[in-house]
C-alpha cells in the first residue's frame, strides 16, 4: 500500500518528463525497394528482395515476386545494392555540440557538481545541428544522446531519430537511461591547488551512496505524505480532513527515483576490472537495473561479466590498450564478450564521427567477432537494449521504416550509402559537407 | 633568458653527440628472405597476383611472378595474402613523452625532436602492429615556427639509435592559424591574431637573412685575407632558420584554412624557400589547383572535422578532390589512435570521391614518403628499396585488413601469430 502510493506519485512525476514514442507519419506514398540484397538482421539475408514502406512503417518484405507491390507505390530499383535497417548508435553527443573547441557551441555537461541526475539532454538537444545530416548520410538513423562523462551522474540520456520536423519529433524517448560513470575520470583531482571532494574513488562511491540514500529517504517522505493525505481524506470529521503539508520537491532526488525503482536502466561505465566491480557492487546495493558501458580494460574478468547477464555497450574499441596489454586487447573485446554469450552493442562515444560507427563493428570482425553479431550490435541488439525492438533494429513487418540502401557491405569503409529512409521518408542525401563539396568541385 | 639559452645549448650539444652515435649504430641486416605466393601491391607498377619478393640484406632485390632465390633464403609462404609496402605516417607526435610543444616562445626552430624521442613508448609498437614502418615525429603546432622533426622506423624492441631512419632529410614544423594565436594570445602575448602569426614568421625570417648576411660578410673578409675579421656569434635559432632559407630543411606547415595556405606559399616565395607540405590542409580542396601548381603536398585527415572552427569546412572528399587537381596527397594520423589503422583511413578515399585502390594505398605509402623526403628509399615495392613490407590478413584497404607480419629492413618486427606482444625482437622487461 505504502509502496504503491510512492509509485503513483513517481509515475506522475515520470509522466511529466517522459513522452511516449511518437513516430513521424509523414510518408505520403508507399515506396517499394526492389531487387537488392536484403539484410533483415532478424531472419537472415534475402537475395533479390523487395521491401514495401508504407505510412512510415515496413508493410511487407520478401523475395521478389512473392510480395505484392501496392498500385500507387513509387518503385525504386535497388538491384546490385544492399539494404539493411537503420543503424543505432548506443552513445553519442549528437545535438549537444557543434564545434568542439568553441565553448559557446557546447552543452555537454554540468561539472559544478558530480551528482546531476536532473540534467536532461533533451533540454539542450539542438535538432538543427549540422552534424545530424552528416551522420545520417552514413545510415545511422537512431542514437542515444548522452551527456559527457566527467560527472559520476551527469544527467539522463535521450533516444533520438535522426530526422523529423523538430526536436520534439526527433526525441523518441526523452529520458531513456541514466549514465553512472565510474572510470576515475570523475575525480576532482586535476591539480593539487584545484582539488576538491571527491578527489578519490572512495569519495566518488561515498557521494553516490549518499545520493541514492537521500533519494530513498525522499521517496519515504513522499510516501508518508501520501499515506497521511489518504488517511485525512478518509476521515469523516471535517476538521480532520485537512491535508498534511507536502514535502518540498527536490528535482535532483526526484530524478533518481525511476532508477531506484528499476523502471529505467543505469548505464554503468567502468574501464578497468577494479572499477567495474566497485560500480557493480554499488548498483547492486541499490537494486539498480543496469547495462555496462566500455569495460575496455576488464579482459581479466570477462567470465564475471558474462555471469552478470547484462548487455555491454562496448568500446570504443579504438581505446588504446594499457602498456602491458597486447595491441589487440581492446579490438578483440567484442569477440571475447560475444563468445561468452554477452549481448553487445557498439557506440561511437562521439558526435562528429558517429558516421564511422559501422566500421568499428567491421573492424571487430577482423578480431574474431562473427559478422552477423557485428551487424546485430549496431541494429537489433541496441534496439533490444533500449527497449525499442518492437519498432527498430531489423527489417520486419510493422517496424518503423528506417532503411539504408548502400552499394555493398554496410560494415566496410569502402561502401557508399546511396539512400536513407527514416520513418518511410527518403532523406535528401545532402549535408553542409556535400554542399561544400559541390560548390568547390563545380558540380 | 641566459639560463634558458644555456639549457638549449646543452640539449643541443647532446643531440649532436647522439646523432653521431646513431650514424655508427645503423644495424647491418643479414637476412635473405623470399616471400612467395602473395598478392603484391607494388604502388608503382600495379598488383602482381601470385607474386614473390626476394629480400637480401634488408633491401628488396627482386619482385615479380617468377623470382628465384638461393636455397639459403628463408621462405615465407604468404598463402595468397596481400603484401603492401610498410605504411608511412607523415604526421605523428608519438614517442615524445608529452614533450611535443616547447610553447614558451612562438619561434623555436632550434628544438630537436630527437632530444625528446622516447624509443620505449608502446605507441611505436601499436603503430607497427597497424602496419606503420616509418613515422615523421613533428614538433607540435603551438609555435609559428616549431622545432626539427625526427624520422623513425618502428623497430620496436631495438635501442634508440637503431630506430632512427638513417640519412632521412631534416624537416621543420611551422604552424599557422588558431593554435599559435590561442597559445600566445591567451597569455597576452604576440601573436594573438593571424596577422600576428604571419608577422612573427616574417620577422624571424628577416633576422635569419641578416644573420646570413653577417656571416657572408665575415666569410668574404676572411677570403680577402682580413686577419682582424671577427666571426659573428653563433645563434642556433637563426642558424636553423638560415638552413630553411638555404633550402636545407623540408618545411612542413600546419595549416587549415584556404587563405592561409595561399599566404604561406606567398611568404615562402617572399623569402625564397619552398613549402614541402601542408599538414591537415582541410581546406585544400578550395585551392587545390594552386597547391598543385606549386608542387606542394598535403598530409591530411580522411574525414576528421568540426573539432575547431578552422576544421569546420573540412569535408571527407578533400583528399580525392585535391588529388584530382594534381596535388600529392597523404593521409596521416596526427594521433596514436589513427596511426594504428591508417589503412582504413586511406580506404575511406575510395568511398569519398572514388579513389582507385592504388591511389588510396599511395596516400599512406609513396606520397607520405615523398613528404618526408624518403621516397627514394621506401614507400613502394621496388627493387633497391628498403624491405619494409606488410603482409595482411584480410584486404588492406577495407574494414578488415589487419597486419599478419610486418617486415622492416627485411626483418620481422611483428608477427600476429606469435603469443604475447607478437614481437620476435622484444620481450617485456628487457
Amino acid at each position: 500500500m505504502k509502496m504503491s502510493s510512492v509509485n503513483n506519485r513517481c509515475s506522475f512525476l515520470v509522466g511529466l518528463i517522459l513522452i511516449l514514442p511518437v513516430f513521424a507519419a509523414g510518408q505520403q506514398k508507399p515506396v517499394a525497394l526492389r531487387g537488392g540484397k536484403l539484410l533483415t538482421v532478424s531472419h537472415g539475408v534475402i537475395e533479390h528482395g523487395v521491401l514495401i514502406l508504407q505510412d512510415g512503417k515496413i508493410a511487407a518484405l520478401g523475395v521478389e515476386n512473392s510480395v505484392k507491390i501496392p498500385k500507387d507505390a513509387r518503385i525504386v530499383d535497388v538491384s546490385g545494392m544492399t539494404f539493411y535497417p537503420g543503424l543505432i548508435d548506443s552513445e553519442s553527443n549528437l545535438g549537444l555540440t557543434e564545434i568542439q573547441a568553441e565553448g559557446s557551441t557546447n552543452d555537454l555537461i554540468e561539472t559544478s557538481d558530480e551528482i546531476m541526475p536532473h540534467m536532461h539532454v533533451y533540454d539542450a538537444f539542438h535538432a538543427e545541428s549540422e552534424l545530424i545530416p552528416v551522420t545520417r548520410l552514413n545510415g545511422i538513423t537512431n542514437a542515444i544522446v548522452a551527456p559527457d562523462s566527467k560527472d559520476t551522474l551527469p544527467g539522463q540520456d535521450s533516444f533520438i531519430q535522426l530526422a523529423g520536423k523538430s526536436g520534439e519529433e526527433m526525441l523518441l524517448v526523452r529520458d531513456i537511461a541514466m549514465p553512472l560513470n565510474f572510470t576515475g575520470d570523475q575525480r576532482r583531482n586535476e591539480s593539487w591547488e584545484k582539488r576538491k571532494f571527491p578527489e578519490t574513488r572512495m569519495g566518488m562511491a561515498a557521494q553516490l551512496r549518499q545520493a541514492f540514500l537521500d533519494a530513498q529517504d525522499y521517496a519515504q517522505h513522499w510516501a508518508d505524505y501520501e499515506k497521511k493525505k489518504n488517511e485525512a481524506a478518509g476521515k469523516t470529521d471535517e476538521k480532520d480532513k485537512k491535508p498534511p503539508t507536502p514535502p518540498k520537491r527536490d528535482l535532483k532526488l526526484e530524478a533518481l527515483l525511476p532508477y531506484l525503482e528499476g523502471k529505467r536502466p543505469i548505464v554503468l561505465a567502468a574501464e578497468e576490472a577494479n572499477d567495474l566491480q566497485t560500480a557493480v557492487s554499488l548498483a547492486r546495493e541499490f537494486n539498480l537495473k543496469f547495462v555496462l558501458n566500455h569495460i575496455s580494460h576488464s579482459q581479466s574478468v570477462l567470465d564475471y561479466v558474462a555471469a552478470l547477464k547484462v548487455p555491454v555497450i562496448v568500446g570504443p574499441i579504438y581505446e588504446d590498450p594499457k602498456p602491458f596489454e597486447r595491441y589487440d586487447a581492446v579490438y578483440s573485446l567484442p569477440a571475447q564478450l560475444s563468445k561468452r554469450g554477452v549481448k553487445i552493442a557498439f557506440a561511437s562515444f562521439d558526435a562528429h564521427n558517429v558516421r564511422n560507427l559501422p566500421y568499428q563493428a567491421g573492424f571487430a570482425t577482423a578480431f574474431g567477432l562473427p559478422y552477423d553479431e557485428a551487424l546485430k550490435a549496431i541494429t537489433l541488439n541496441p534496439a533490444e537494449i533500449w527497449g525499442m525492438a518492437d519498432k527498430l533494429g531489423s527489417l520486419d513487418v510493422g517496424k518503423t521504416a528506417n532503411v539504408v540502401v548502400a552499394n555493398g557491405d554496410p560494415l566496410d569503409v569502402r561502401t557508399d550509402v546511396k539512400k536513407v529512409f527514416i520513418a518511410g521518408e527518403e532523406i535528401p542525401m545532402t549535408s553542409r559537407q556535400t554542399r561544400l563539396r559541390d560548390q568547390y568541385s563545380g558540380q | 633568458m641566459r639560463r634558458s639559452l644555456r639549457r638549449v645549448l646543452i640539449v643541443l650539444s647532446l643531440s649532436f653527440v647522439t646523432a653521431a652515435i646513431a650514424q655508427q649504430a645503423v644495424p647491418v641486416a643479414h637476412n635473405e628472405v623470399l616471400i612467395k605466393n602473395a598478392v603484391v601491391m607494388t604502388v608503382t607498377h600495379g598488383v602482381i597476383q601470385n607474386g614473390s619478393v626476394y629480400i637480401k640484406d634488408g633491401k628488396i632485390t627482386a619482385v615479380g611472378r617468377d623470382v628465384t632465390a638461393p636455397g639459403s633464403a628463408t621462405v615465407v609462404d604468404a598463402g595468397g595474402k596481400y603484401l603492401t609496402p610498410g605504411i608511412i605516417d607523415s604526421h605523428s607526435h608519438i614517442a615524445l613523452d608529452d614533450d611535443v610543444n616547447e610553447a614558451t616562445s612562438p619561434v623555436t626552430p632550434q628544438m630537436m625532436m630527437i632530444d625528446a624521442f622516447d624509443y620505449q613508448d608502446k605507441a611505436i609498437y601499436r603503430g607497427l602492429a597497424g602496419g606503420v614502418t616509418t613515422s615523421l615525429l613533428l614538433h607540435g603546432s603551438a609555435n609559428v615556427i616549431g622545432g626539427q622533426a625526427v624520422v623513425i622506423k618502428h623497430k620496436y624492441g631495438l635501442n634508440r639509435d637503431a630506430m632512427l631512419f638513417p640519412g632521412a632529410p631534416r624537416s621543420i614544423k611551422f604552424a599557422s592559424g588558431e593554435n599559435p594565436k590561442r597559445v600566445y594570445g591567451s597569455q597576452g602575448q604576440l601573436p594573438s591574431t593571424r596577422m600576428g602569426n604571419f608577422a612573427v614568421q616574417r620577422e624571424a625570417l628577416v633576422q635569419a637573412q641578416e644573420y646570413m648576411r653577417e656571416w657572408s660578410d665575415y666569410d668574404a673578409k676572411v677570403k680577402k685575407g682580413d686577419k682582424d675579421a671577427s666571426a659573428p656569434k653563433r645563434d642556433l635559432k637563426l642558424e636553423a632558420l638560415a638552413d630553411v632559407l638555404r633550402g636545407k630543411l623540408l618545411v612542413q606547415i600546419h595549416c587549415y584554412r584556404a587563405d592561409e595556405l595561399l599566404t604561406e606559399i606567398a611568404i615562402g616565395k617572399e623569402f625564397g624557400y619552398k613549402v614541402r607540405a601542408f599538414h591537415h590542409a582541410l581546406e585544400a580542396y578550395k585551392v587545390a589547383d594552386r597547391l598543385a601548381a606549386e608542387n606542394v603536398g598535403i598530409a591530411t585527415f580522411s574525414d576528421w572535422w568540426g573539432f575547431k572552427q578552422e576544421a569546420w569546412d573540412a569535408i571527407p572528399w578533400n583528399a580525392v578532390l585535391s588529388m584530382r587537381k594534381g596535388v600529392r596527397v597523404a593521409i596521416k594520423s596526427d594521433s596514436e589512435d589513427f596511426a594504428r589503422r591508417l589503412n582504413q583511413e586511406a580506404a575511406k578515399t575510395i568511398r569519398y570521391g572514388g579513389a582507385t585502390d592504388d591511389e588510396a594505398l599511395k596516400m599512406i605509402t609513396l606520397n607520405a614518403a615523398w613528404i618526408i623526403g624518403v621516397d627514394d628509399r621506401v614507400g613502394s615495392i621496388d627493387v633497391g628499396k628498403d624491405a619494409d613490407l606488410v603482409l595482411w590478413d584480410g584486404y588492406p584497404l577495407s574494414s578488415y585488413g589487419v597486419p599478419n607480419k610486418v617486415f622492416i629492413d627485411g626483418d620481422i618486427y611483428l608477427d600476429r601469430s606469435l603469443p604475447g606482444f607478437g614481437m620476435p625482437h622484444y620481450r617485456e622487461g628487457e
